[in-house]
Parts: structure tokens; C-alpha cells; sequence
């Protein structure tokens, strides 16, 4: 799959998972903070996202500190998908 | 007799057009035996808070955004709710089961728990006073009400968010049903109560109040309360003449019965044994078409018996029995949850 | 107003079936968590540890002769503990079902014991379990209440880990309101496959035993168990044994987010000041802190710094969860009874596994049991949506 279609994909699943009303896959920026300020998303949502992850991708992330590494933005978690996804 | 405390304002979303505009003379009518909570738009909500919150947790935030974004100091948040959010509850269980045990996603977990409505409204008005769920089946509405009379009877400068919900899931449904609780028949407003049938209509919903001991422009007063466990007939009958003897002064009366009946015949003795301890000049009407039956159906009865006291006029489909009387000052809720929880609550016009 | 004293005490829990087993077992230091779990079928069985009370349900129902369709082990739990209590302050059948006697409990988990159970009733529309009313939170209290044919007011409350110290407030309020002249007030949890996976699921269960209020701490082990307390008002226990004054309280919610506690702490701060200002208590006269100390990372260390804010230097303190696990419903009714142990034996127990103070506060929590002169005990109970509860208990 090529880097933008999965950016995409990534993005469709991201708004169903966590359930963001009114957002649009568009209105998520590449580089925008998933945390904090950007999306807004807290820490329970990065246990969500690693589960997505591993659901999604087959990609079994164990600490929750080695998670905050790669939930940086879209960016960051697409380039750990292409690299560690097992399906 | 000086009231329990004041209700200054009301809020509820129920299947009926409760929620502004209010219009409770036109009727909605159950589908497939299950009357749904007709739901704002909630723009009060932050869509970051909005998508987490199951409809439990939805309905009941939303009822209360009127009175927590509303001028008045709130002291402390009361709620009952049976079950809160129980879909999110069987969501988390049926991940359990599909991903046995695996990596399972928090959020519905988290907001499962039934203080999650008290607790997501002290977080949305940074509120961090008395903040208290009580999930006592049928009676969780009555004990919220019976804890916030004593919060204010130890702070009597006080106000407090009074409040109850509980909504019907595709699971509490499947599970009451199993029970025996909700009719097999297809039943709508008009046949309801002389089915003669076990079972009733699932029902669900939110009231919310601001209460406080200040008698000045309050929309009604909760006078007294009982709350009784018990399957005899006589006993619930004994407690009724007690209660109003001990809480209607000389020459006061019912006005209004407001009944729970609920149209399980099972449950009707119950209902038919209170009415015949009211004076003929006392008016019956019941509520249960408007919200279904649910554990806190109470708390959308006593938002009706403010709307009632305050326009000082029953709906026509509420009335089982006219009597006469001159003005509304009065409302005894007679409340019965499956033949074994009994409530009284003696409601005063303001 | 009355003073509310506590005359009787039931608990069962990972370290004892009984009142004096649970003494003993804090005065010895020891632990129930293990690493077992045969309740039900669990992928988490023997891999973490659980603070199970060790009797299987048949043996429950059994000894208590329960053998009413429906009955869960919480509510086997429960009517364990309660029938102690009872026992305890020597409450009569008449009084226990007369409209002047009050019934407060608490649970989180209730029915959904029976995960695989509530999963087949809720999910099917097949023939029901007979487990369809015993799921709610507010089953264990009623079927104390029919068991018992209790006829005063009755109540169930859910604050998550905080519920049973609300259930103490509210029939102490009962009490001293006039509307009930005794309350039963505790609570009850069992295990559970919900619970477990709930908890798992927020990564905060220990792989090993918990370490309260240690720097590497890993998180919590979930644990079961019942406790009730008879509550009375002092004129009506002339001639009676008394444990202690129930003199202060604080219900404060910290509004900061669904499952963790802001880094000020400001919910388990309000809440234990208030129980200090109620009790009309100055911080330095607090003898002894039952923490809520559940061992894992948020709670203990905003814990710590909730206490240095009020205390500036705290008091002895240390978290019998180390000996129980976390039994969430139960825990707030669990520690009034091991924090009222504290006063009526004037002892110390020891909090277990502890090494190394968390960095950012310092704080050490007790590590042997001692002997000393105790008048007020505090006891902290925090839960999920910010619902922090703090109660007093003082010599009388």
C-alpha cells in the first residue's frame, strides 16, 4: 500500500475507533499533535490506538511508554506501521 | 409542614418533548414496546466529551447542562441511575468474549461505571464538592432525593444538581425481557393499562433538578418522602396511611395521585389498593405511556408533577380519574418497581 | 446530635474469613495475593496475582446455607461479613427488621461475577439464567434486605473504589437525620472477568504483587471481599461493646479526567481536609493514614502529594492493599474496619514490599508493626470519575 493511502486509511480508522464526531479524515493534518493540543486526545485514547494497532496492523506494542513514541502524529505512526505491521 | 427542600428548576429529556420546547400534551408512541428518549442536539457538549459518552451518560449530562451552565452556585452533584451506562458495559463484555481476554480498548470500560454521570458532570463544570451516585434498582431516584434533604438540612444555604437516569440498551431489554418484565403483545399508549397482561413497555430517561431550601420563586417543593421493600399488599397500604398522616397538615388533601401503574397486571392490586385511600375529590393520572418503565421512572413523574403544578393543568391522556379540584396544591407519587420497591413522594405547589 | 459509634464489624477478605483472622493477619504482615485464581476461566488465571478469599461458592453457600437460585459469591461475600457484624453488636431478628434499621451497601462488580452468565442473558433470547436480577449494582443489598426482611430505608451506592465509604456517610446521615436509629453500612466485590480485563485493559494491574508507594511500583492486583459495619447512635449503646466514634468525613470529586487523578491531587485534598474540618481536627492530631494506596503510578504518587499539601509532614501512613489486592466496592468498607482495628488494638500494621520512597515526595510508608497510642485514624478511598471519600474514625 502506498504511504498516502495508508496515511488515509489510518485516518478513516482513527475517527471510528475513537469516535470523533465531526471530524473529517481532511481535517487531520500529517504533522498535527495527536495529544494535547492538535486533536485533543488523552490518555486513554492512546490505549485505544495501540489496540487499533494491534487489531489493524498486527502490531503488538507492550509498553505504554514505548506507545507515546510512536502516536506522535500520522506521520510518525504510519512510518512505524509500514515498518513493524505483520498484516 | 416545611418542605424537604425547593426545586427551582427542571430538566428532562424522556421519549415526550420534555426537553424545550416542552409540549406534553402531544404523545409519542412506543415502537416495539419500547419508548426512546427523544435527544437534543447537545451543542453544550464539547464534541471531545460527546464522543465518549454512551446514551446513559449522554441523556443525563444533557438534562443537567441547563442548570450546571445556569447562574446558580451548585453545591454538590446527587444522581441515581440504576444501571448507568449499560451499553457500554455489555460493549466491554462482548470485547471480552470476541478478542477472549486480549487486547481490549479501555473506553468503554471506563465508562461503564454508573458514577460515570456524576462524575463526567462535575468534570464538564469543575465542580469538586459532594459528588454522589446512588444505583439502588427502583429506588435509586428516592435515596438521591432523601440524601440531598439531608445534605441541605446540614447546609441550609446550600444548592444541589438532584437528578436520575437510566436508558434502555438493546442488553437491559434483552435481559428484563428474559425476566418476564416487558409484555409479549405490541402495546401502545392506548392499551397499556387494560391489558391484563403481565409486563409492561421499556421506558428510559433523564430529569434534573436545582434544589435548595429558599422558598422564593421556586417551581415546587418535594414535602416528604418514603421509600418501603416489601411484597405485602397490607403493609404498602399501612405505610401510605402513615405517610400521609404524618405529612398532610389539617384540612389539606390530595390532589392529585400521580400513579406509576405501569400495566402489568401483576402490579395493578398494588396501584388499585392506594388509590381507594384517596378521597373521591382526588384526581388520578398516570405517566408511564409518556416514559415507558424504568428504574428511575420516579424522577421524570416528579418532573412532571413540577410541569403540572407550575401550569396547574393535567394532560387529558394522563387522567384516569377527574376529581374536582379547585387548585393544584398537592401531588402524592405512588411508584411501585416490580411488586417489591415501594416510593412516596409527597410533591407542594410553590 | 447523636455521636455515631460502631458496634460491630464483619469482613472477609483475601487474609481472613472472620474479624480476628483479618487482626492477625495484619499483626503477622501477611499477604493473600496469589497466584491463582479458580473461580472461572481466565486467561489471566495463575499468570496475575489476585487477592482471592480462599473459599470456593459451594463452601459459601453451604455455611451460610444460601441456597436460594441467583445468589452470587458477592452476595455470598457479603452476607458473610453482614452476618458477623450483626452477630457482632448483637442485633436481634426483630431489630434488624424493624423500620427504625437502616441497610447502606455498595458494590461495583455485583452479578457480573458471572461475566460468561450476564454475556448468555444479554446477548441471547434463550431461557434465562437465574442469575437476571442479580446483576445490577443494588442485588447484594436487596437480597440482604429480603433475606433479612428489612424494612428501614435501603440503599446501594456507586462511587467505583469509593462506593462502601459512601455507604458508611449516608447511613451515618440517616442517623443522625432521624430517619433510621441503626445502620448496617459495607459493601461487597468479587472477582471478576470484567474487572479483570477492565483493569488490564488501562494497563494498571501489577504483573507482580503490588508495591505501594514505591518508586517502581507497577500497578495493582484486583482483590475480593465483604465488610459491614453496625453503626448506633451513642444513647442506644449503654451496656454495649464499642469499637469507636465515626467522627469525620469528605466527599470531593476532582474533576480532572475519567480514570486518573490530576497531579495536585486536589479531590483526595478536599476530601480529607473536609473529614479534618468536620471532625474538628487539626491535621497534626490525625495518628494514622489507611492510604488508598493502590500501588499504581498515578494514584500513589498524587496520593503522596495530596497528603504533603494538607499534612506538610504526614503522619504514619501505609496501604492494606498490599495484604488484599484492591476490592474496589469493598475497599472503602475493608479499611474503616482494619483503620477502626487500628484504634481499638492502639497498633500499627505494617505496609508490605515497600524499598524505595517515590523520588518526587519522599514519603515512607509504615513497615513494621507497632504498638502505639492512637486517637484518630483517617482512612482515603478514590475512585474512577474523580470520587475521592476520606473518613475519620476516633477513639471514644
Amino acid at each position: 500500500m502506498e504511504t498516502e493511502e495508508l496515511k488515509l486509511q489510518l485516518k478513516k480508522q482513527i475517527i471510528e475507533f475513537l469516535n470523533l464526531i465531526s471530524v473529517k479524515p481532511e481535517d487531520i493534518k500529517d504533522d498535527e499533535p495527536l495529544f494535547g493540543e492538535g486533536l485533543g486526545l488523552d490518555s486513554i485514547d492512546s490505549i485505544e490506538l495501540i489496540v487499533l494497532l494491534g487489531r489493524e496492523y498486527g502490531i503488538d506494542i507492550k509498553d505504554p511508554k514505548e506507545g507515546r513514541k510512536v502516536l506522535v502524529d500520522i506521520n510518525t505512526m504510519v512510518a512505524y506501521i509500514e515498518q513493524h505491521r505483520t498484516k | 409542614m416545611r418542605p424537604l427542600f425547593y426545586i427551582h428548576q427542571s430538566s428532562c429529556i424522556s421519549p415526550q418533548s420534555s426537553f424545550e420546547p416542552v409540549d406534553i400534551d402531544q404523545l409519542f408512541e412506543p415502537a416495539d414496546n419500547k419508548l426512546m428518549a427523544r435527544e437534543p442536539s447537545y451543542d453544550g457538549i464539547p464534541p471531545g466529551i460527546l464522543r465518549r459518552m454512551g446514551k446513559a451518560v449522554r441523556i443525563g449530562v444533557g438534562a443537567a447542562l441547563p442548570i450546571i451552565k445556569g447562574p446558580a452556585e451548585i453545591n454538590g452533584i446527587i444522581i441515581g441511575t440504576a444501571n448507568g451506562g449499560m451499553e457500554d458495559c455489555i460493549k466491554f463484555l462482548n470485547q471480552i468474549i470476541q478478542y477472549e481476554e486480549g487486547q481490549l480498548t479501555p473506553g468503554n470500560f471506563v465508562q461503564s461505571t454508573p458514577n460515570g454521570i456524576a462524575a463526567q458532570l462535575g468534570l464538564i463544570s469543575k465542580n469538586r464538592s459532594y459528588n454522589i451516585t446512588h444505583v439502588h434498582r427502583g429506588l435509586s431516584f428516592e435515596n438521591a432525593a432523601i440524601d440531598a434533604a439531608m445534605q441541605l438540612a446540614d447546609h441550609q444555604d446550600n444548592s444541589y444538581l438532584l437528578g436520575a437516569v437510566d436508558e434502555i440498551s438493546a442488553y437491559n431489554y434483552n435481559i428484563d425481557w428474559l425476566g418476564d418484565w416487558f409484555k409479549d403483545e405490541n402495546t401502545g399508549s392506548g392499551t397499556l393499562y387494560n391489558s391484563g397482561t403481565k409486563g409492561s413497555i421499556a421506558g428510559e430517561g433523564a430529569a434534573m433538578f436545582l434544589v435548595n431550601r429558599q422558598k422564593e420563586n421556586a417551581a415546587a417543593s418535594i414535602i416528604a418522602i418514603k421509600t418501603l421493600h416489601t411484597p405485602d399488599l397490607n403493609l404498602v397500604q399501612q405505610s401510605l396511611v402513615n405517610f400521609l398522616e404524618q405529612n398532610l397538615a389539617e384540612g389539606e388533601r390530595i390532589d392529585l395521585l400521580l400513579s406509576g401503574e405501569n400495566g402489568d397486571a401483576r402490579i395493578d392490586p398494588y396501584y388499585h389498593a392506594c388509590e381507594t385511600l384517596m378521597g373521591e375529590g382526588t384526581t388520578i393520572a398516570r405517566f408511564k405511556h409518556l416514559c415507558g418503565e424504568f428504574t428511575t421512572a420516579s424522577a421524570i413523574s416528579c418532573w412532571l408533577s413540577c410541569h403540572i403544578l407550575q401550569q396547574q393543568r393535567i394532560p387529558e391522556h394522563m387522567l384516569k380519574r377527574k376529581g374536582n379540584p379547585n387548585a393544584l396544591n398537592r401531588i402524592l407519587v405512588y411508584n411501585n418497581y416490580r411488586g417489591e420497591q415501594h416510593g412516596f413522594m409527597l410533591l407542594g405547589r410553590a | 446530635m447523636s455521636r455515631i459509634f460502631v458496634t460491630g464489624m464483619g469482613i472477609v477478605s483475601a487474609i481472613g474469613r472472620s474479624l480476628v483472622q483479618n487482626h492477625l493477619s495484619l499483626r503477622e504482615g501477611k499477604c493473600g495475593i496469589r497466584n491463582e485464581l479458580d473461580l472461572f476461566p481466565s486467561k489471566y488465571a495463575g499468570v496475575l496475582p489476585f487477592g482471592t478469599v480462599p473459599v470456593s461458592n459451594n463452601e459459601l453457600r453451604q455455611t451460610l446455607h444460601a441456597q436460594e437460585p441467583g445468589v452470587t459469591r458477592t452476595s455470598l461475600l457479603a452476607l458473610h461479613a453482614f452476618n458477623e457484624a450483626i452477630a457482632d453488636s448483637g442485633l436481634s431478628p426483630e431489630q434488624l427488621a424493624n423500620t427504625d434499621t437502616a441497610l447502606v451497601g455498595a458494590s461495583t462488580v455485583s452479578g457480573m461475577c458471572l461475566t460468561d452468565e450476564l454475556y448468555h442473558d444479554a446477548n441471547k433470547k434463550e431461557a434465562g439464567s437465574p442469575y437476571l436480577s442479580s446483576y445490577d449494582n443494588a442485588a447484594v443489598t436487596l437480597y440482604l434486605q429480603n433475606r433479612f426482611g428489612m424494612k428501614g430505608v435501603i440503599n446501594t451506592i456507586n462511587t467505583a473504589c469509593s462506593s462502601s465509604a459512601n455507604s458508611i456517610v449516608y447511613g451515618a446521615n440517616l442517623i443522625r437525620h432521624g430517619l433510621a436509629k441503626r445502620a448496617i453500612v459495607g459493601g461487597a466485590d468479587s472477582l471478576a472477568k470484567f474487572t479483570i480485563n477492565g483493569f488490564n485493559s488501562l494497563h494498571i494491574l501489577s504483573p507482580d504483587k503490588c508495591q505501594p508507594f514505591d518508586e517502581q511500583r507497577k500497578g495493582l492486583n484486583l482483590g475480593e471481599g465483604a465488610a459491614f459495619l453496625v453503626l448506633e447512635r451513642e444513647e442506644d449503646t449503654t451496656g454495649k461493646k464499642v469499637y469507636a466514634e465515626f467522627t469525620g468525613h469528605g466527599n470531593s470529586n476532582d474533576a480532572y479526567h475519567p480514570s486518573s487523578l490530576s497531579d495536585e491531587g486536589e479531590g483526595p485534598y478536599l476530601s480529607m481536609k473536609e473529614a479534618l474540618d468536620r471532625a474538628r481536627l487539626d491535621p497534626a492530631q490525625i495518628g494514622f493514614i489507611n492510604a488508598h494506596g493502590t500501588g499504581t503510578e498515578n494514584n500513589d504518587l498524587v496520593e503522596s502529594v495530596a497528603m504533603i499539601r494538607l499534612f506538610k509532614n504526614p503522619p504514619a501512613f501505609a496501604s492494606t492493599k498490599s495484604n488484599t489486592g484492591h476490592t474496589l466496592g469493598a475497599s472503602g468498607a475493608i479499611e474503616a474496619v482494619y483503620s477502626i482495628l487500628n484504634l481499638a488494638e492502639q497498633e500499627i500494621y505494617p505496609g508490605l514490599r515497600f524499598e524505595h520512597p517515590i523520588a518526587a515526595t519522599g514519603l515512607i510508608p509504615v513497615q513494621s508493626y507497632q504498638k502505639t497510642a492512637l486517637q484518630h485514624v483517617m482512612s482515603n478511598s478514590f475512585g474512577f470519575g474523580g470520587n475521592c471519600s476520606s473518613l475519620i474514625f476516633s477513639t471514644i
